[in-house]
């Protein structure tokens, strides 16, 4: 068989797909084998393993029939005491805030001395860019500064925290995480205008200071455990913010399950189930059968568009939407009429110019034309008719057009008065009793293996994780919310880690694990483990409050250090590994638009609702049919929201977002990159919107001030939270005064500068 | 010297997942070595988006006018939308040309006579017949949008020799860009100064890269100035900081930016004779004409990647030929084929051609079957792609579709062999260029892919 026949060997040790034997029974070649019987997808993958195991006759490592065998792939005991895979155990530290004894630990040992504590203007300015995206105002800054109170910085981080914008800032790090968008990516990017609601719950959740592990369960699993709750069934919107297809087949349900499993494991687990999709990890100690078991609780999964009103509403509504259609039926049929010449006219015209074998085939009576004849006359026949709009208005003369235009617009404005129902992006299954998912051999879709119950992470539990079955009245299989439990319960070691990672990540730049998404062997080493499993006991202990954490982190004297290097303390630790300093953080994109708007006094704070538009340049998105973007005038002062609220469509980012690596929202993303490139200045320098906002800054600084130097002076408060030098003052002055838009172009450069652009 | 320098740059970026704050856009688009010495330095890639009918222009069927009218014996053509229709023959002749005698349809005139440079890959395949997905696979190689494209991937591994320029320039068809849009130039989870920036045709080429009219070159370098002064105070304090001056630094590119990429897509100060042979003379020619010659300007100013498209927008202006294929290709060919050969022609004469490599595709074929009144539907099955310049064997022809053009039967080759092969021809083994993504090192060619070395000089 290996040394085959005239087309080839049948078998290729160790490559099943180059082996015919192979192909013809899995259908890749013609003909079918064996002949009209086709082998079990068991058999098949048995058949598979077998040859890509090296196709041994005799003692074959893979025996028809232990298919489930095969499967199998055991923990070690050393792989379960990977540090990961260990729960956290509360280390041994002082009472209170054990933050700087960890992180002094380390500075002993290396011989570092950390940065001193930084200027209250320095501390105030910081806070506010860290906690609510923005920077304080002058009266801000003054407050701080001018409270003399021991607490007065403790005071300070909880009023922050209680802000409504502090969860609009923390919203938008979670988004990057679950890879949020507006829109549903792929080929038609179709907009999800009810997306918002799962936006506005993050919102609100962190506001309210929801605890963290009801705040994944509802998102896993809302609809199962908290049913009676509408926030918690939005709060499903999770599991559908993922790209959509629009090509519908085994495969791509099968990607985008893929997708669901990889976000779950790498956002929350920060471990890369999505590696075990076509063999057990190479690395890691995660099986392909734990892959397909987390698949399983995800794989009843369907879309489902929940209306947030009751039945009545719901009726309502439809005898509405039909009563406008209605009215609208007598002017469509008006159109018709009147397109009807001009339709006829485009339809005579592709008859007179056919290629001959169409011709012909017209040309042959019915009865006697051929197959292919019979195909391609029925073809023409459904389309000769269809005309598109484009082809259609230019067919028609000036009159006909405007009376069409007016046509058309009437039925527009009709449609603007049908009602509209608020709905939410919300999941459903298709009963208490779960499809089955099988294990796929290869992560192909041909192999199946065996039928796959749902399970956890293997290497976390010594025993299989209950998955109760679904109570006797449930409409869906509950495998969710028995993941869910296990995702937020305190024998899983992953998911308080990586958050509390996360966390010290958006507080002091870098995780302790520097890589947040990947605590596996390929990932880094925290480079403060007890300090991480400290954390997340601390996150446990006190009911998974993300605000204690803000407070821990945010009142230890570590986030209050100087962000000033030392010429000794970088000879031993140059990239500041062991936070000797604050790191200094540039903006991401979404906060340097934010705080223009701010300082230019323009920013509507509205919390919450649907997206907004603002203007694009068209040349950057190229309107087609499918895809496009509704923005609004450059000077619309309704799209002057915080960028968390621009609609965020996966195919049109905004640019002045885009420049600035706003992440690609197709996969979720750890950490953003930092790049710094010539288009960023590109966009701050030239932009249309930018300069509008540095000239409503100058005109508000000349409002607020009556003197040049004055004026200077309240915009360095304005952008920096200081007051400038005297010399300082003197240069910007002589700046301003040399021509008529000295003010305007200073306060452009105020937004342009570093200072601006970094937390300090 | 450098080589080894260069090297640690790419290994730090790997090293560090990406994001080096400190690196700045000089660093990260440095020059580099590639992993072998090779001829080409820069890709054109024409890509004639919404689907190229092989069986009439590149790969000639004389099976499908015997069998005009009839369906294939035993097989079963699934169309991307609705039924199949019968066979179709092509509707332009074919002849042979030059001295490898290869076969170009009337549709090519111009492009016919430059047969002997180019190497035809008669045999791909993709794996989706929608336009977004196919897209994003020739682009990224992957279906899904959020990969890297060719063109970062190629910035990444080779920088750019042009500072004052993008590494990685796109021009869409001034009808409207493709379907999937900005992803099909994306760098995916790499650092930006790896995406394609989008050049217009006219006016500015890049968005924002002009002041605004009132802003005068004497205004904007005091502007400039000042910034620049306030950004020296502020990073007296922090001397270290790397992306301090980084950012200090891409102040002055921009600006220079300005100038630079204005000038390098200037094609009015080209002569005459030149401006002839792109056909911008010519109303139908003009517009790609201008992006040809555009593409030249850049590669010439030392632009790693130029991606140029051939139809935008909705369906009827782009090659998507469902309705009426005669009207559809004549058009979309008229438009492109003396451009493309004046493109090779001039680079030629400049000896830039050995160190160019053009690839000329779509993003799939299309089906032998008709389709609606005349037109034909997408073919992932079976497709042309021909490639030329840097590095290649011109006269070569490899893999073959069936006797209809309906699916590659003869040294298949997928969308993985034709971005190893590009990657080859610039120096680079795909195995080896990698990123480091999501605890997986990524590859423009995922785990597949084979050079094909038949087309390789």
């Amino acid at each position: 068989m290996a040394k085959g026949g005239t087309r080839g060997a049948a078998l290729v040790a160790g490559k099943a797909e180059e082996s015919r034997m192979y192909r013809f029974a899995a259908g890749l070649d013609q003909p079918q084998m064996p002949p009209g019987k086709k082998l079990s997808d068991a058999d098949l993958a048995t058949l598979r393993a077998w040859i890509d195991a090296g196709a041994e006759l005799t003692g074959a490592p893979v025996a028809t029939g232990s298919l489930a065998a095969a499967e199998e792939r055991p923990i070690t005991e050393i792989e379960r005491k990977y540090w990961a895979f260990q729960k956290p155990v509360r280390p041994a530290a002082p009472a209170g805030n054990a933050i700087d004894h960890f992180l002094a630990l380390k500075w002993k040992a290396k011989g570092l001395t950390p940065a001193p504590r930084a200027s209250k203007q320095v501390l105030v300015r910081r806070a506010y860019l860290d906690l609510v995206g923005l920077p304080p105002t002058p009266d801000e800054v003054a407050a701080f500064v001018n409270d003399s109170r021991p607490d007065a910085w403790a005071r300070l981080v909880d009023e922050l925290l209680a802000s409504p914008h502090y969860g609009e800032r923390w919203a938008r790090h979670w988004l990057d995480v679950v890879r949020y968008a507006d829109s549903g990516g792929f080929e038609y990017d179709r907009d999800r205008n009810n997306a918002y609601r799962y936006r506005d719950y993050v919102v609100k959740a962190l506001n309210s200071d929801k605890p963290f592990d009801r705040f994944l369960k509802e998102q896993l699993a809302g609809d199962e455990l908290y049913p009676k709750d509408p926030e918690a069934w939005i709060a499903t919107g999770f599991l559908r913010l993922g790209p959509e297809n629009n090509v519908k087949n085994e495969q791509t349900r099968l990607d985008e399950l893929d997708d669901l499993v990889v976000t779950a494991s790498n956002g929350l687990l920060g471990i890369t189930v999505g590696c075990a999709r076509c063999h057990d990890h190479k690395f890691d100690a995660i099986a392909q059968k734990d892959y397909y078991r987390m698949q399983a609780v995800f794989f009843p999964l369907k879309p489902m568009e929940r209306p947030l009103v009751d039945p009545a509403a719901e009726a309502k509504f439809k005898a509405e939407t039909k009563a406008v259609e209605d009215l609208q039926k007598p002017l469509k049929d008006e159109l018709k009429i009147l397109e009807k010449p001009f339709r006829d006219k485009i339809i005579a015209r592709r008859k007179a110019s056919l290629p001959d074998y169409l011709r012909m085939a017209l040309a042959t009576p019915e009865a006697q034309r051929t197959e292919g004849q019979k195909l391609n006359v029925i073809q023409f026949e459904k389309s000769v008719e269809n005309i598109y709009e484009d082809d259609l208005v230019r067919e028609l003369t000036p009159g006909v057009v405007k009376a069409r235009t007016q046509l058309v617009a009437r039925i527009v404005e009709i449609d603007k008065t049908k009602p509209e129902m608020p709905t939410a992006m919300t999941i459903t299954e298709p009963g208490r009793v779960a499809p089955p998912s099988h294990f796929l051999h290869r992560g192909g879709v041909g192999a199946k293996g065996t039928v796959m119950s749902p399970g956890v992470l293997s290497a976390t539990v010594r025993e299989d994780w209950p998955f109760p079955e679904a109570p006797a009245d449930a409409k869906t299989s509950h495998r969710r919310a028995a993941f869910a439990e296990w995702m937020a319960s305190p024998e899983n070691p992953l998911v308080p880690r990586v958050w509390v990672n996360r966390m010290w990540q958006f507080h002091f730049g870098e995780g302790i694990v520097r890589t947040p998404s990947n605590f596996g062997k390929m990932g880094d080493r925290p480079t403060h483990p007890e300090l991480l499993d400290w954390l997340a006991t601390e996150l446990m202990a006190n009911n998974w409050s993300v605000k204690h954490l803000h407070r821990l982190m945010m009142n230890s004297s570590a986030y209050q250090m100087t962000s000033d290097d030392t010429d000794e303390n970088r000879k031993i630790d140059p990239e500041n590994k062991l936070l000797w300093r604050m790191p200094r953080r540039r903006l991401e994109g979404e906060a340097i638009r934010d705080s223009i708007l701010a300082l230019a006094g323009t920013l509507d704070k509205t919390v919450g609702g649907p997206a907004v538009l603002p203007y694009i340049d068209p040349a950057l998105f190229q309107a087609s049919s499918k895809r496009t973007w509704y923005g609004k005038a450059v000077d619309d002062p309704s799209t002057n929201r915080r960028s968390l609220y621009v609609f965020s469509k996966r195919s049109i980012p905004l640019p002045l977002l885009e420049v600035f690596d706003k992440p690609d929202t197709i996969t979720s993303c750890a950490r953003r990159n930092r790049s710094t490139i010539a288009p960023q200045a590109l966009i701050l320098m030239n932009n249309e919107f930018v300069q509008l906002q540095a000239k409503a800054f100058a005109d508000r600084l000349t409002r607020e001030a009556s003197t040049m130097e004055s004026r200077v002076e309240r915009g360095y408060e304005l952008a920096f939270g200081r007051s400038p030098s005297e010399r300082e003052v003197k240069r910007a002055v002589e700046f301003i005064s040399a021509g008529p838009t000295g003010l305007t172009d200073f306060c452009h450069a105020l937004f342009n500068v570093n200072e601006f652009v970094y937390v300090p | 010297m450098s080589h080894k320098r260069l090297w640690s740059r790419r290994e730090l970026l790997m090293a560090a997942g990406g994001g080096i704050p400190g690196l700045a856009l000089a660093n990260m688009l440095a020059p580099n070595q590639p992993h072998f010495p090779a001829k080409a330095k820069a890709v054109i890639s024409i890509f004639c988006y919404g689907g190229v009918s092989h069986m009439d222009t590149f790969d000639p069927k004389p099976m499908l006018k015997q069998r005009a009218g009839e369906t294939i014996p035993g097989k079963k053509v699934v169309p991307s939308q609705g039924n199949p229709g019968g066979l179709m023959p092509a509707l332009w002749e074919f002849k042979k040309y030059g001295q490898s005698g290869m076969d170009v349809s009337s549709l090519f005139p111009h492009v016919a006579q430059k047969v002997d440079e180019i190497a035809f890959i008669r045999s791909m395949h993709c794996t989706s017949n929608d336009h977004g997905p196919a897209l994003f696979q020739m682009n990224t190689g992957f279906i899904q949008a959020g990969y890297p494209s060719m063109g970062s991937w190629l910035t990444y591994g080779l920088g750019t020799e042009n500072q004052n320029l993008p590494g990685f320039v796109v021009f869409t068809d001034p009808r409207g860009g493709p379907i999937g849009g900005a992803p099909n130039w994306g760098n995916g989870f790499m650092p930006a100064a790896y995406q394609g920036t989008p050049f217009r045709p006219t006016g500015n080429p890049i968005v924002d890269l002009r002041p605004p009219k009132d802003m005068t070159d004497a205004r904007q370098r005091r502007w400039l100035d000042f910034v620049g002064k306030m950004n020296q105070d502020h990073i007296e304090r922090n001397p270290f900081d790397t992306e301090l001056s980084a950012r200090i630094e891409s102040y002055e590119l921009a600006y220079r930016m300005q100038t630079s990429a204005t000038e390098a897509v200037d094609v009015d100060i080209e002569s005459a004779a030149t401006k002839k042979l792109y056909g911008i003379d010519e109303q139908r020619t003009e517009y790609f004409g201008r992006q040809a010659l555009m593409a030249r300007r850049l590669v010439e100013r030392g632009v790693r990647f130029v991606q140029l498209y051939s139809g935008g927008g909705n369906f009827g202006d782009s090659w998507d030929a469902h309705w009426d294929l005669k009207e559809n290709h004549d058009q979309h060919c008229g438009e492109t084929d003396k451009p493309i050969a004046g493109l090779m022609t001039d680079l030629k004469s400049r000896g830039l051609l050995d160190s160019t490599l053009i690839i000329w595709h779509g993003e799939f074929g299309r089906l032998p079957i008709s389709q609606r009144m005349s037109g034909r539907d997408h073919n992932p099955y079976g497709f042309t792609v021909w490639m030329a310049g840097g590095g290649i064997k011109g006269g070569t022809c490899v893999g073959a579709t069936d006797e209809f053009g309906l699916e590659a039967v003869e040294d298949r080759k997928s969308v993985n062999d034709l971005h190893a092969t590009m990657l080859h021809l610039l120096g680079f083994d795909h195995t080896r260029l990698t990123y480091p993504h999501n605890g997986r090192n990524m590859r423009l060619t995922d785990v597949e892919g084979e050079v094909i070395r038949k087309i390789v000089a």
